[in-house]
């Protein structure tokens, strides 16, 4: 790849990222600070296996798989309003951009349900090392999530090519994050 | 503004997404009645799945297929190291618990 035919000339190492090079930095970090918090939680459950696999019974695999299903149907529609936006069909886009955003809803309502159905059951994070990391790691995506949606919002408003593919790639991002929490939590007992 | 992926190749990926995603529910036993460990083939193929779904997230929604070997190569083996991780701790954990 010549330095013309890079899609962001002029940022050096970071031009031949594709999208907002700074969104990729972001995406790199953001990766890096999870995978720190996925081997210390490794190295908890290694010192702590019975308690673990106790705590991970009152998880509900199945809920978070729903979530997941939720989530990536999501970052299709995000995706499909970047090509939207990128063929001009502006109202389209808005469209695909306001299903995601239906769709990232829905995940906050699943995992609402869980918190108050763990809540109820007298599940804090306080209960053990495991319920710890269960809503550290948790609460700190839905963050993430709620930051997607109100980005989401602002380029459905300020729609242009440029914004939507930025918000897109934030809103990936937190599907990436959540596809590799989701075993780690639910599914490896 | 770079080559997108195109609305046929989206769908195709989510539809993988969709299927490795149920493929993990599965080999994770959901449907077990009472709660016991993973046999290792099992949680082998979950971290295979979560893998696999990782890399198409990057290359395709991502559009990192865009970008240069060296960038692709960073990505996908940050995902690999950290599913590294999940993976030594939780054979650790079923070893020697």
């Amino acid at each position: 790849m010549n330095e013309r035919t890079l899609p962001n000339p002029g940022w050096g190492p970071l031009s031949a990222l594709p999208g907002n090079p700074l969104m990729w930095v972001l995406i790199l970090s953001e990766m890096l600070v999870f995978s720190a918090f996925f081997a210390l939680y490794a190295a908890e459950r290694v010192a702590a296996t019975a308690l673990f696999d106790a705590s991970q019974r009152e998880l509900d695999p199945l809920m978070g798989g729903l979530n997941t299903l939720v989530l990536l149907t999501s970052g299709l529609c995000v995706a499909l309003a970047v090509e939207a936006v990128s063929a001009g069909r502006i109202r389209r886009t808005r469209q695909w951009l306001g299903a995601s955003m239906g769709l990232g809803v829905l995940f906050g309502v699943i995992k609402g349900t869980e918190y108050a159905g763990k809540f109820a059951a007298g599940i804090t994070p306080e209960t053990n090392a495991f319920f710890g990391f269960y809503y550290g790691l948790t609460a700190f995506h839905f963050a993430h999530v709620l930051f997607g949606l109100a980005l989401l919002a602002l380029v459905t408003w300020r729609t242009s090519t440029e914004n939507v593919e930025t918000a897109a790639a934030f809103w990936h991002m937190v599907d990436l994050i959540w596809i590799l929490l989701y075993p780690l939590l639910y599914l490896l007992r | 503004m770079t080559t997108l992926p195109g609305t046929r190749r989206l769908l195709t990926t989510w539809a993988m997404l969709m299927g490795l995603t149920l493929v993990s529910m599965v080999s994770a036993l959901l449907d077990a009645d009472d709660w016991r460990a993973l046999p290792l083939w099992s949680a082998g193929l979950v971290v295979a799945a979560t893998g696999f779904k990782a890399q198409r997230l990057l290359m395709v929604y991502l559009n990192l297929r865009a970008a240069t070997p060296a960038w692709k190569g960073t990505f996908v083996g940050l995902v690999i190291l950290t599913l590294v991780l999940i993976g030594a701790g939780y054979l650790v954990a079923r070893l020697t618990g």
